[in-house]
């Protein structure tokens, strides 16, 4: 078993061409989703994040704010699970119908193991 | 308006009962053993709250949806609030702080099976061998079984600042042990399922032969002795061939309850016990539990004792008892607890099976032992195998001496009875 990020990127509301009912009716299905998840023990925790913030660009100790760009790519959230391999983690992030009704981007990416200490 | 008062206060009494050590077991869960008091008090609070509500709006069509639904959002609430202030040790809080995991971990924690599991987790976190025994029975009571402090004083015939003293201690222990919210597995289960046995049957016998707290208090102690005891009995990894054979003893136990007492609320023996006052339901559910325990081939004290009281179950009269089948079962048992008490009662069957004075011979063996100093059972018992061996004055006197002892009142009486008894033979 081996643990996966997997990031959440939309551009701006992803869920804004959708009516009330059509809205009502995706988060029923995320939430069937993420249950599922939990039940078979895959999920160790997923949050969703606000979609303002702050960027920094630091360069040897020098820092530079922004810029913040809505319009672009950002991170909306994230879940945190377990998987046999990337091509099962892979699985269930596609499985995820967060973007069955919308568009929008996953990131799948291993949390690095450390090799332990000698 | 008193009556409605009165009928909706019952209602939530019966809620509470049921509901209570459900909740507080799935909210100990949320939290974390080591917040089982934040747990108590929102389970209560949610109560108190139902309590208000209902008594201006009237019950709602689905009291138990009400009541857990009002918990839950206590619940997250106080997570969401005192995020950074406790640590909450259980995966289940960190699910139940996130708006997407909320509400997937809230309808999956509530389920029937997740409920009875969490019920199991809880009984074997209150009967933790790092818990003292006085403190693993008062912390039963208090978070499974929805005792009050008062309910639990008055039944162990001690002061309500003795009992809470019992619950901060044991709630401590747990923290500091960091004991954890599960069932124990492999080796381990067997060890600490005979502790948790060991607990619930001394809380049966506290309400079976306490001579302390009003009737119905001690009735509902061998009742919910009983439910926790089925609550381990449903649960197929956990299960035992023990666990059914003191579900029987308790059951057979508990059918014949009611007929210890006369309508003078004096206490009976076996002997003087109307019969058809025996809980036939109760006795045909204790059968069919012992048959279940002695399935497999083990043998334990709860088995033991569980037959010799299916035997006094079954027996039609006092006279017509299968002794000898008795006897030999307290030979069994001799080999497993070879306590003064099992020898005593041993004494008892051996008078029927032979003669008082053969008992009698038996006693003068263990004759001495400190166990008995205050032991009430020993004084009557001996008496009884005098009189029957037409020794009328030592009886007497050993009467006269049992009621030097510290007894309650209702005793003393049925000692009295019993000297009277004897006099009018002299």
């Amino acid at each position: 078993m081996q643990e996966f990020m997997i990031f959440i990127k939309t551009k701006g509301d992803h869920l804004e061409g959708l009516s009330p009912e059509q809205q009502q009716a995706h988060v029923q299905k995320i939430g069937e989703y993420i249950g599922g998840l939990m039940e078979s023990g895959k999920l160790k925790g997923a949050q969703p994040l606000e979609m303002d913030g702050a960027i920094i660009q630091g360069n040897k100790g020098v820092f530079k704010d922004g810029p913040f760009n809505e319009s672009k790519e950002v991170i909306v959230g994230y879940f945190h699970i377990v998987a046999e391999n990337l091509e099962e983690a892979v699985q269930i992030a596609k499985a995820n119908p967060m973007f069955h009704d919308a568009e929008g981007a996953i990131e799948v990416r291993p949390i690095k193991q450390m090799d332990g200490i000698n | 308006m008193t009556v409605d008062k009165k009928n909706i206060s019952d209602q939530i009494d019966h809620l509470f009962r049921y509901e209570y050590g459900k909740l507080v077991s799935v909210l100990t869960k949320t939290f974390g053993t080591s917040n089982i008091e934040l747990a108590e008090d929102v389970v209560q609070e949610a109560m108190l709250e139902a309590l208000h509500k209902w008594t201006y709006n009237g019950v709602p069509d689905n009291p138990v949806g009400w009541i857990y639904k009002v918990a839950k959002y206590k619940a997250v609430n106080i997570l969401n609030r005192e995020k950074y202030k406790r640590a909450y040790a259980s995966e289940v809080a960190h699910h139940l702080q996130s708006e997407w995991t909320l509400e997937p971990t809230l309808r999956h924690i509530f389920t029937d099976k997740e409920i009875a599991d969490d019920q199991l987790r809880m009984i074997f976190t209150c009967c933790h061998p790092s818990v003292s025994t006085d403190s693993q029975v008062s912390l039963t009571l208090k978070t499974l079984c929805g005792f009050s402090i008062p309910e639990i004083a008055k039944a162990f015939l001690t002061t309500e600042e003795n009992i809470n003293k019992r619950l901060v201690r044991a709630r401590k222990t747990i923290k500091a042990a960091d004991i954890p919210f599960e069932v124990p597995t492999g080796n381990e289960l067997e060890q600490r399922l005979s502790s948790v046995l060991e607990t619930i049957y001394l809380l049966f016998n506290e309400g079976y032969n306490a001579t302390s707290g009003t009737n119905l208090i001690r009735y509902e102690l061998c009742e919910e002795a009983i439910r926790l005891a089925e609550i381990i009995a449903s649960n197929p990894n956990v299960k035992s061939s023990n666990t059914y054979a003191l579900l029987a003893l308790m059951t057979l136990n508990t059918a014949r309850f009611n007929s210890r007492m006369d309508e003078f609320d004096n206490l009976l023996d076996l002997e003087h016990q109307d019969r058809s006052q025996w809980d036939k339901e109760l006795i045909k559910k204790g059968l069919y539990y012992l048959d279940f325990a002695t399935e497999q081939n083990e043998v334990s004290m709860y088995h033991i004792l569980a037959t010799i009281s299916a035997h006094h179950c079954t027996a039609l009269t006092y006279e017509s008892t299968d002794w000898e089948g008795i006897l030999a079962l307290y030979d069994l048992l001799i080999k497993i607890d070879k306590s003064p008490i099992v020898l005593l009662n041993r004494a008892v069957v051996l008078s029927k099976t032979s003669t008082p004075q053969k008992a009698l011979e038996q006693l003068q063996k263990i004759k001495g032992n400190p166990a008995f100093y205050s032991y009430l059972p020993y004084y009557t018992t001996k008496a009884a195998l005098h009189f029957q061996n037409n020794e009328v004055k030592i009886a007497i006197e050993l009467l006269n001496a049992a009621l030097e002892l510290p007894v309650e009142k209702k005793r003393k009486n049925l000692i009295d009875r019993k000297i009277k008894e004897y006099s009018k033979n002299n």
